[in-house]
């Protein structure tokens, strides 16, 4: 049977973000994204997901960086570590954590669409024979990583599954906690693709010590104009999403 | 029209250490049937680490197993990766040659290249090339057969001259085919003369636009073999029953759980950004890629499923859309019992087969009918 999700969620609901649902969207234009992907190797898959998910077959994680130089909240860098997952036949992103340098706007980003995020400096640097990114936080490095040898693809080429964040969210009057869904819309102005490089991460620093990183996948980078959508979905994280979706916004 | 059945051979868990060997009997004693009920083909899956999804890594075992157990129905591969780092083209030659002959000349050859990340990166293919790596298979698989001995210099491999042994039974070699999932892969089949062999189920426009362009490009086309396959088949599930309710029902149960299994499985084209998968492999047309996370899989139009009209309704409009046959995948995780399965089989054989074999609906005859000579064999 498909695997489902098993991961005790009552840990993590503490620090879950409180999202207040509302019709609010973000535009960003001219952003710059690299993703970053490695297989991990873990012996209990299921385990690394809440039950509205299932692991994909292998897990995989994401590096998922955005840089703007501009936005209503001002210039920000956002760095989060994401799994690959499933909600029923949907390919999807479970957030374990991210860091952004800008604080206002995390906070925005945590209250409206539940990123579980803390401050870190975050540099995205692009030059023709690579791309790279160096996450700083706590006086340290907690991540390096890197793209090798971009070459350009479409933009078409370039997938990011919606993310799914764990966050608490009132219903009937109380705080619960809730998978919120966040989809995003881009519109590429370039990308590219190249070898993905990993010279500093410690999955622990990020969340999840089970996530280490095992096999290079892939690693691209791409220009575009962004929309972080008006929260449409939540799910009850304790059981499958076909049982525990609500939708929250027709738009 | 033709009808066939689809093998993933998948093995639900918890795995025992009788699981497989009974997944494995339990299609031995479908394809048994299915020879003496009139179906055209069984066709066998090649893949490789799909847990649960399909445990059928060895079509060629498998397929070889069903060619002693029947006298009639043909046997094929589809599809088999044609992609280096999994096997030769010397082998794939060598043994489908084998099994043409161990089947009295019933082989049927289907070819693809992958498309998940599990297989491509488990035998640390590149996603890249396995589009041209295709291409130079299908270009000298036929000559292999041919040739009393063979030699090439190519990009993906070289070899010197050597007589690649045994040669097929059929004559001048045994119809060959290529998975079509893709867009733009039924060009690459016309062109090639090769048969299209539809691993998605599309919808009636879609499919239509996808087919005429086939038929119209075929027309012209330069086959890499000594004849042109021009038969386009399509893929449904499969699931008849007298009770229309309890045939949608449990057809929808192995459409739903085929969905679920193949969503767990990660795409090359998920993970690597490349243009040689424009799109994702087997499933997405039961897949959308935003939406409610809690939809189940999504249903299409023209399901072969429910009361032996239902079923015949549905082959009947894929017929006027332009396909040959039709494939079935009529079991999957075993999620419904095997008895049922086979009773589907036979009320679909009795009832509604004969609609398209005799001239109620527009077939033409059976795969038999319309198959290369093979020497010795009447």
């Amino acid at each position: 049977m498909p695997l489902a999700g098993s991961l005790d969620i009552r840990p993590l609901v503490d620090g879950a973000p409180e999202v207040v649902l509302s019709d609010r969207e973000l535009k960003v234009d001219d952003v710059d994204i690299l993703q970053v992907l490695y297989e991990v190797r873990v012996a209990d898959r299921e385990a690394l997901v809440p039950p509205a998910l299932n692991p994909t077959i292998p897990p995989v994680i994401s590096f998922l960086v955005y840089r703007a130089k501009e936005s209503v909240f001002g210039p920000f860098a956002l760095a989060q570590l994401r799994l690959t997952a499933r909600s029923g036949v949907r390919p999807r992103a479970y957030l374990i954590s991210a860091r952004c340098d800008n604080p206002e706007l995390a906070g925005v980003l945590a209250g409206s669409w539940g990123f579980r995020v803390t401050p870190g400096d975050i540099s995205l640097r692009r030059f023709h024979d690579r791309v790279d990114c160096s996450v700083h936080a706590d006086g340290r490095t907690i991540l390096q990583v890197s793209l090798v040898d971009p070459v350009p693809v479409t933009g078409h080429d370039v997938q990011y599954p919606p993310g799914m964040h764990l966050a608490r969210v009132t219903r009937d009057g109380v705080l619960k906690p809730r998978i919120v869904q966040v989809d995003s819309e881009y519109v590429f102005r370039r990308a590219d693709r190249g070898r993905p490089e990993l010279t500093r991460f410690d999955p622990a620093d990020w969340g999840d010590g089970r996530l280490v990183p095992d096999i290079p996948v892939s690693a691209s980078f791409a220009a575009c104009d962004m929309t972080i959508a008006n929260v449409r979905y939540i799910c009850n994280p304790d059981v499958p999403a076909a049982e525990g979706t609500e939708k929250v916004s027709d738009e | 029209m033709e009808f066939g059945l689809f093998m993933e051979l998948s093995v639900p868990r918890p795995w025992t250490a009788d699981s497989e060997r009974q997944v494995y009997e339990n299609a031995l004693e479908q394809v048994r049937l299915a020879d003496e009920l009139g179906f055209d083909y069984v066709w066998a899956v090649e893949h490789h680490f799909l847990e649960e999804y399909s445990h059928c890594s060895g079509p060629d075992v498998f397929l070889a197993a069903c060619a002693a157990q029947t006298s009639r129905i043909r046997v094929g591969h589809g599809v088999i990766p044609c992609v280096p780092q999994y096997q030769s083209p010397i082998r794939v030659a060598e043994r489908a040659a084998v099994l043409d002959i161990i089947s009295g000349g019933r082989l049927e050859l289907g070819t693809g290249r992958s498309a998940t990340w599990p297989e491509l990166s488990g035998f640390n293919a590149d996603p890249d090339e396995t589009k041209k790596t295709w291409d130079e298979f299908v270009r000298v698989i036929p000559k292999m057969w041919m040739q009393e001995r063979f030699s090439w210099d190519g990009r993906m491999f070289s070899m010197p001259e050597r007589a690649i042994l045994p040669k097929p039974l059929q004559k001048p070699h045994p119809p060959m085919w290529v998975a079509v999932t893709s867009p733009g892969t039924e060009v690459d089949a016309a062109d090639r003369g090769l048969g299209c062999l539809g691993l998605s189920p599309g919808g009636f426009a879609d499919s239509e636009k996808k087919v005429l362009n086939y038929r119209n490009r075929i027309e012209v086309c330069d086959p890499v073999g000594a004849f042109v396959n021009d038969k386009v088949l399509t893929v449904n599930f499969l699931s008849c029953n007298e009770d229309g309710d309890l045939g949608r029902r449990n057809g929808l149960k192995v459409a739903s759980m085929f969905s679920y299994m193949a969503a767990q499985l990660l795409s090359a084209k998920e993970v690597l950004p490349t243009h040689s998968y424009p799109s994702e492999g087997l499933l997405p047309a039961l897949r959308r890629e935003s939406g409610s996370p809690g939809d189940a899989a999504r249903s299409f139009k023209g399901v072969t499923m429910g009361t032996p009209d239902d079923v015949a309704d549905a082959i009947t409009a894929w017929e006027n859309v332009g396909f040959d046959g039709i494939n079935f995948i009529h079991q999957f995780m075993e999620v419904i019992p095997q008895q049922y399965v086979l009773d589907s089989m036979r009320l679909f054989a009795e009832e509604v087969m004969p609609r398209f074999k005799t001239g109620t609906g527009t077939g033409t005859g059976t795969a038999a009918d319309r198959r290369p000579v093979a020497a010795g064999v009447a």
